[in-house]
C-alpha cells in the first residue's frame, strides 16, 4: 500500500499510453518522494533535485513506450533519473548552499533529536558527500541509502557489478574517513 | 574520538530519513506534460522487440514435439564427436580442477608509519577489512598471504582506512575506472 493509489504501475502506464495523460499524475505521486531522495543526495540542493527530478518524470512520459516492464515503472524511471543526476551535476557543479560554519556540530547533531541540529548534521552530511568523486557518491547512495542489489545497480548505471563493488568500497572508505576528520575537527 | 564506523552508520540512517518533495511538483509535471507531445507508442519494430522479450505460449502438435525431443538428444550426445575415451574424460576433468586451483598468493607493502593495512580487491568484492595484512617483526613491511585462484585480479592497500594506494611492485590496471590507483595481477591457470 503507497497511500496514492490501489492501481498498479503497469495500469497506471496503459492508461496513459491508452491517452489518459492524467493517469500519469499517479506515477508522479508514488514515485516522487523516492526518486527526489537520490536527486537531493546525490545534487545536494532541492533546486537542482526538484530540475533533475521533473525532467526524468517528462523524459519518463515522453518514451514511456519504450518501457518494457510497466510494472516496474518505477525502477526504470530511478535509471532515467541516475543519468539525469549524472548530466546535471557535470553541467552545475554542485552549488554551495552549505552554510553551516561549525563543523563540529556533528558531534552535537547526530545524538540529538532536536530538528535545528538535525538539520546540522544533514548539512554536515551534504558537505562530506560533495566531496566524493561524483562515480563514488553515486555507488555509495545507489548501495547504501537506496538498497539496491548490485544487478539493479548494473543496469542502471551500465557500470559491471566488480566496478561497482570497488566504487561502493571506495566511497564508504572516503566517507567514513571524511566524517571522521570532521569529528576530530 | 568517535568510533568512524557507528558515525558512518548514522550518517547512513540520515541519509536514509524520506524526502518530502510536495505536490506543488506534481502540478509542474503534469502541466509540462499536457503542455508538450503525447507518449510515443512503440512502432512495429519496438512491438516485434518487445514481443521478442515477452514469454509466450507455444503450442505444438505432439509429432513436432518428438520431433524436436529427439534433435535435442542427438545435438546433446553429439555422436560425430568421437575418440574420447571415459579415462580421457577423466583426465581432463582432473586438468581442469588442478587448474582451477587456488595459489597462494603474497602481497606485500612497506608502510613504516602505517597502524592498519588491508587488502582489497575483486577477489574479496573490495571488503575493505576482510583481509588485513600483518605487519613484520622488523616493523613497516606488511604481508598477506591469499589463495587465489586462476585469473585476473585488480586490487589496491588501504592504509589506515582512509589512503588507497597500489601495489609498486605491480603494474598498473590500466582498464581501471577513472584513473583510480588500482594494480593488476594475473595468476597463469595451465
Amino acid at each position: 500500500m503507497d497511500g496514492v493509489s490501489e492501481a498498479s504501475d503497469a495500469e497506471f502506464v496503459h492508461r496513459v499510453l491508452a491517452g489518459d495523460t492524467e493517469a500519469y499524475a499517479g506515477l508522479v505521486a508514488r514515485y516522487r518522494d523516492r526518486l527526489g531522495r537520490y536527486a537531493m543526495r546525490m545534487l545536494g540542493n532541492r533546486a537542482d533535485a526538484e530540475d533533475a527530478l521533473q525532467e526524468t518524470f517528462v523524459r519518463a512520459y515522453r518514451s514511456l513506450g519504450r518501457c518494457t516492464e510497466p510494472n516496474r515503472f518505477g525502477a526504470w524511471a530511478f535509471g532515467i533519473l541516475v543519468n539525469r543526476c549524472r548530466t546535471l551535476g557535470a553541467q552545475r557543479g554542485r552549488r554551495e548552499r552549505l552554510q553551516i560554519a561549525d563543523e563540529v556540530a556533528l558531534n552535537r547533531a547526530a545524538d540529538s533529536a532536536d530538528p535545528v541540529d538535525r538539520g546540522a548534521l544533514r548539512e554536515v552530511l551534504n558537505r562530506a558527500l560533495s566531496r566524493l568523486a561524483p562515480h563514488l557518491r553515486e555507488a555509495f547512495l545507489l548501495k547504501f541509502v537506496e538498497e539496491l542489489s548490485y544487478e539493479e545497480m548494473a543496469a542502471m548505471t551500465g557500470a559491471s557489478i566488480p566496478a561497482l563493488k570497488m566504487r561502493v568500497s571506495r566511497g564508504r572508505a572516503e566517507l567514513r574517513h571524511l566524517l571522521s576528520e570532521i569529528d576530530d575537527a | 574520538m568517535r568510533d568512524p564506523d557507528q558515525t558512518l552508520d548514522r550518517a547512513i540512517q540520515t541519509l536514509r530519513e524520506p524526502v518530502e518533495i510536495g505536490e506543488a511538483f506534481d502540478r509542474r509535471v503534469m502541466a509540462e506534460v499536457a503542455g508538450g507531445s503525447a507518449p510515443r507508442r512503440p512502432g512495429p519494430i519496438g512491438r516485434a522487440g518487445r514481443w521478442l522479450i515477452q514469454p509466450h505460449v507455444v503450442r505444438v502438435s505432439p509429432l513436432v514435439a518428438l520431433a524436436a525431443a529427439a534433435a535435442l538428444v542427438v545435438a546433446l550426445l553429439r555422436p560425430w564427436e568421437r575418440g574420447v575415451e571415459p579415462g580421457a574424460a577423466a583426465t581432463q576433468a582432473t586438468a581442469r580442477s588442478v587448474a582451477s586451483a587456488a595459489v597462494p598468493t603474497r602481497f606485500m607493502l612497506v608502510a613504516p608509519g602505517a597502524s592498519k593495512v588491508t587488502l582489497v580487491g575483486d577477489f574479496n568484492d573490495w571488503s575493505v577489512d576482510s583481509t588485513p595484512l600483518v605487519n613484520g617483526v622488523s616493523g613497516g613491511l606488511w604481508t598477506v598471504t591469499v589463495p587465489l585462484p586462476p585469473g585476473r585480479y585488480r586490487y589496491a592497500f588501504l592504509v589506515d582506512g582512509r589512503t588507497w594506494r597500489p601495489d609498486p611492485g605491480a603494474p598498473p590496471a590500466l582498464d581501471d575506472d577513472f584513473g583510480r590507483p588500482n594494480s593488476v595481477l594475473t595468476i597463469g591457470g595451465s
